[in-house]
């Protein structure tokens, strides 16, 4: 990577309208569920409507003989592989042979000519279950005689203890102890685009247009999955209306999609309803936290305990990496020194979670930065600098063996204190008639440039190709993946900035297995950081390419060259000067060299944690915020309106800061607020009862406060031009910092989320009672 | 089932058809008229994705009935831009990066043009209400605000 320093960004730091914005504002960007073809068939699957059950039989031939049903499979028709993406994980079936573990679980699909007939072909399978007792709560899964959902013992998908340092002899040394039980519920990702998929099969192809995040990781799961080469399999990204970690990994529908067009040799098209997608898609695996943290005097946390339950559902999916990444934010926030660490992932007969956001990180900060202002408070301690006293520095290493190189944390938290009048709002009065005022802070860490939880050892690469046409025009190509977070444009920035040419002369091709090269994913808030250095990469060489052809047409030397606008001029001599396209068609044409070039990323500086100890630096570069909320409490009603937010991150540098923006704007207003105040999947005997918008609230615009946004620029080392990832950062403090802001306006703790009004005002009942006797 | 006979003006254009009569109006545009443009978030009025304007007025395109659409007036996103170039309100949400998954960009879009058409300087709780049925998962809503507030219409 170049380590050439820029005094003068032209693209980079600038706002940039993003690259494929006028296609969704003009309504032609087509999505999945926008795909229609001649022909095209309707599928449906069915589903389980036990929460668990032995299948008994599964009779499809009144399905198969109704006019207009092109095919009906069951788990026949695959090869009856088990599944997951984390290779030694493997529970779940493309369409379930033998039992059933979830109200939802896939047992058959159709393929017919219309969704009618598709939907009356489904009610004319007669699957026969023999109902087994079933269990829904984790703590109850564990016990014994729990009935039995895997060949799990205690169904205890896994049990993992950690210790760091010496977490008793840490707590005898605490002149405060504290500790409390938190939980975090489920939730989900309330996508605006229900899942789709669409797939064709032709000769020995299939090509399918998924809802992935991860489509090189998808191609091999269904190269698995359905047993043809990997090379026999085209994996497309569409516009994608919403993921945010709901489309890692293979999905059975995406392998259903698959089956049925190889069945018909027709284009098939599946498609969730708003109902089946809140009853069946993946959600933020929901934790119980058993927290208990020791300070010294000043207030320095030298001792965290933690214990997680947390429910893995049905079957295997992400749990234990996302359990895991709880356990290891315990450690790395604020390095504390000694460390416990315990997880529990039961299996239970709920749906199963998966990615979401944070992952694990936003459950655990808000069990850890609430107990935070309980200690603060304790030791009367302002928050604001109870965590000055805290924050991780750079060039530290945490006692789970996290190299922090670049850090802006205690900046965050300056900047955010000072924007938002912290002091005197801590120190105002609270009260307003029936309405009480409060303001809260919350920190978080979080990787910044991917971490190496997938696929292997050592999976944290990125790559990307640059052709550069006669016109000077680019077509660049990256395996990195436009999810709407705005990777697209952020990679056009970088490439543009270095190449010296206008952003809007470059085409980014992305979520095409056909043409792309390898990249893991857009997960853990990596691709600014991993695939933005791929870019930077290619872009080196290909101005290299380029800059050789200028230097032999002007007879100058490269080094006295210089790229800005397309032109290729000579520094301090502006005039003498070519086209960048000059240069590109002369070596085309003329030199038998086409300019273009592969750029690969390595990450060499992070490793898989021991999975014995959990010790190892797990990213290259981590991302820190601190954001504090500002309430208003109606004492009456208990409701919580949200009233102000400022944000503090340290991203490193802001490569695109009009995309950084927007990110942190909708991970707050859009997701944190709903985190925080209003959202939870309702499960009732594994059933979801709240399967529309009108029972599971989201935030509206009516709900949508000011946000102030300040970026910390802390040019990582690492990061292409310094940058390290923001995505999941967006939200992972917000819900405490929230509850912190209640608990400074009315003086009680919710720690159960979210803080509904109906739980508020009994928590200030109580309160009241508590202190007032009545 | 018998069919019913509908004429409806569609983005300034008319359109006769025979449809069953339970045929959702979101669904003759996204199908028949593959005007996909209109999305369907929910399909039950909930989410205000499938958002168009119904003679001057923001509909949820979901809950209508083709055949309540007969002699009436449609615009859908299509009918925003004139001879492909974007209306100065698409052109302002690319602009204040009021753009992210971009699923609810063209329901927001109907719902802010069926507000500024009758009240063209808005201020924020107007906005809010009109957008109140809007809902969005990727960009916290700001930006969209900016952008309709940033539209003058002399």
């Amino acid at each position: 990577m170049s380590k050439e320093k820029w005094d003068e960004f032209s693209i980079v730091g600038k706002n940039m309208p993003r690259v494929d914005g006028l296609d969704k504002a003009l309504g032609v960007a087509k999505y999945v569920s926008d795909i229609s073809v001649p022909g095209m068939l309707v599928g449906k699957i069915l589903r389980s409507p036990f929460p668990h059950a032995r299948i008994m039989n599964i009779d499809t031939s009144r399905a198969l003989n109704k006019a207009g049903v092109k095919a009906v499979i069951t788990a026949a028709d695959t090869a009856r592989r088990k599944f997951c993406m984390n290779r030694g994980w493997e529970s779940n079936m493309i369409l379930q042979d033998s039992k059933v573990r979830f109200i939802g679980d896939q047992v058959a699909a159709v393929a017919a000519i219309d969704e009618d007939t598709a939907m009356e072909a489904l009610s004319l399978i007669k699957a026969e279950y023999e109902p087994l007792p079933a269990v829904f709560d984790p703590e109850e899964a564990m016990l014994h005689g729990a009935p039995e959902i895997h060949e799990a013992k205690n169904n205890i998908a896994i049990h993992v203890q950690r210790m760091f340092g010496d977490v008793e002899k840490g707590f005898e040394q605490s002149h405060l102890i504290r500790q409390g039980f938190y939980y975090s519920p489920p939730v989900t990702h309330c996508c605006m685009e229900p899942r789709a998929c669409f797939a064709t099969y032709s000769s020995d192809t299939l090509s399918i247009w998924a809802h992935t995040q991860t489509p090189h990781g998808l191609r091999e799961e269904l190269s698995e999955a359905i047993q043809i080469p990997q090379s026999k399999i085209s994996v497309f990204q569409a516009p994608i209306g919403g993921a945010f970690g709901a489309k890692i990994g293979m999905d059975p529908m995406d392998a259903i999609t698959a089956l049925l067009a190889m069945k018909t040799r027709l284009p098939v098209k599946i498609a969730n309803k708003r109902d089946e997608e809140f009853a069946t898609s993946r959600f933020r695996y929901p934790m119980k936290i058993w927290l208990r943290s020791g300070v010294k005097k000043d207030g320095r946390i030298i001792a965290r305990d933690v214990k997680v339950i947390t429910d893995n559902g049905a079957y295997n999916h992400e749990g234990h990496l996302v359990m895991g990444n709880a356990g290891s934010k315990a450690a790395q926030l604020y390095a504390v020194p000694n460390v416990r660490y315990e997880g529990y992932l039961v299996f239970t007969n709920n749906v199963f979670g998966g990615a979401f956001r944070g992952f694990g990180n936003p459950q655990i900060t808000f069990a850890m930065e609430t107990q935070l202002d309980e200690i603060a408070d304790c030791l009367n301690m302002d928050p604001a600098d109870i965590r000055r006293v805290n924050a991780n520095t750079p060039n530290s290493t945490t006692a789970s063996g996290c190299k922090i190189t670049s850090c802006g944390l205690t900046e965050c938290i300056e900047i955010t204190a000072r924007e938002s009048n912290w002091i005197n709002k801590r120190k105002r009065p609270k009260s307003k008639k029936n309405a009480r005022v409060g303001i809260g802070m919350a920190c978080m860490i979080h990787g910044g440039s991917g971490v190496k939880f997938y696929y292997g050892k050592n999976c944290n690469f990125s790559s990307a190709i640059i052709k550069m046409n006669n016109d000077g025009s680019v077509d660049l190509l990256v395996g990195a993946s436009e999810l709407g977070q705005g990777s697209d444009t952020t990679m056009a920035m970088l490439a543009a900035e270095r190449l010296g040419i206008n952003l809007s002369d470059i085409k980014v091709i992305s979520g095409d297995t056909d043409t792309t090269p390898f990249d893991p994913g857009a997960w853990g808030s990596r691709q600014t950081f991993t695939a933005g250095n791929a870019v930077l990469s290619a872009a080196n060489k290909v101005r290299r390419q380029l800059l050789d052809v200028a230097s032999d047409l002007m007879e100058a030397n490269i080094e006295d060259l210089d790229i800005k606008n397309g032109n290729i001029s000579v520094k301090g001599s502006p005039s003498i000067s070519i086209r960048v396209s000059d240069a590109a068609a002369e070596s085309y044409r003329n030199r038998g060299k086409p300019i273009q070039a592969q750029g690969v990323f390595e990450d060499v500086w992070s490793v898989q944690s021991d999975p014995k100890t959990g010790i190892g630096n797990v990213s290259s570069a981590y991302s820190f915020g601190t954001q504090v909320a500002e309430v208003e409490v109606d004492i009456e009603t208990g409701f919580v309106k949200v009233l102000d937010f400022w944000c503090a991150h340290d991203v490193g540098r802001a490569i695109n800061p009009l995309g950084a923006e927007t990110q942190i704007e909708g991970g707050v207003l859009s997701m944190g607020i709903g985190y925080a105040l209003m959202e939870k999947m309702i499960f009732q005997s594994g059933e979801v009862k709240n399967q529309s918008f009108c029972d599971y609230k989201i935030p509206t615009i009516s709900d949508a406060c000011g946000l102030k946004n300040y970026f910390v620029e802390t040019l990582d080392e690492h990061g292409p031009l310094g940058a390290k990832g923001v995505g999941e950062p967006a939200m992972i403090p917000s819900a405490a910092a929230i509850a912190n802001a209640i608990y400074d306006a009315v003086g009680v703790w919710v720690r159960e989320l979210p803080i509904t009004p109906d739980r508020l005002l009994s928590a200030i009942k109580e309160n009241s009672i508590k202190r007032n006797g009545r | 089932m018998t069919m019913v006979s509908i004429t409806i003006t569609i983005n300034g254009e008319i359109f006769t058809a025979s449809v069953k009569p339970n045929t959702i109006l979101i669904d003759l545009l996204r199908d028949k008229l593959g005007l996909t443009g209109t999305k369907k978030g929910c399909g039950t009025g909930e989410c205000g994705a499938c958002t168009v304007i119904l003679d001057g007025k923001a509909v949820n395109s979901c809950l209508v009935l083709a055949a309540e659409a007969n002699g009436k007036e449609v615009l859908t996103i299509e009918g925003l831009a004139t001879s492909g170039k974007a209306d100065r309100l698409q052109q302002a949400f690319v602009d204040h990066g009021a753009i992210q998954c971009g699923f609810c960009t063209t329901g927001m879009l109907m719902s802010s043009k069926a507000l500024l058409d009758t009240n063209p300087a808005p201020n924020e709780s107007e906005i809010k209400s009109a957008l109140s049925g809007n809902l969005c998962r990727c960009g916290g809503y700001l930006r969209i605000i900016e952008a309709i507030k940033s539209q003058k219409y002399s």
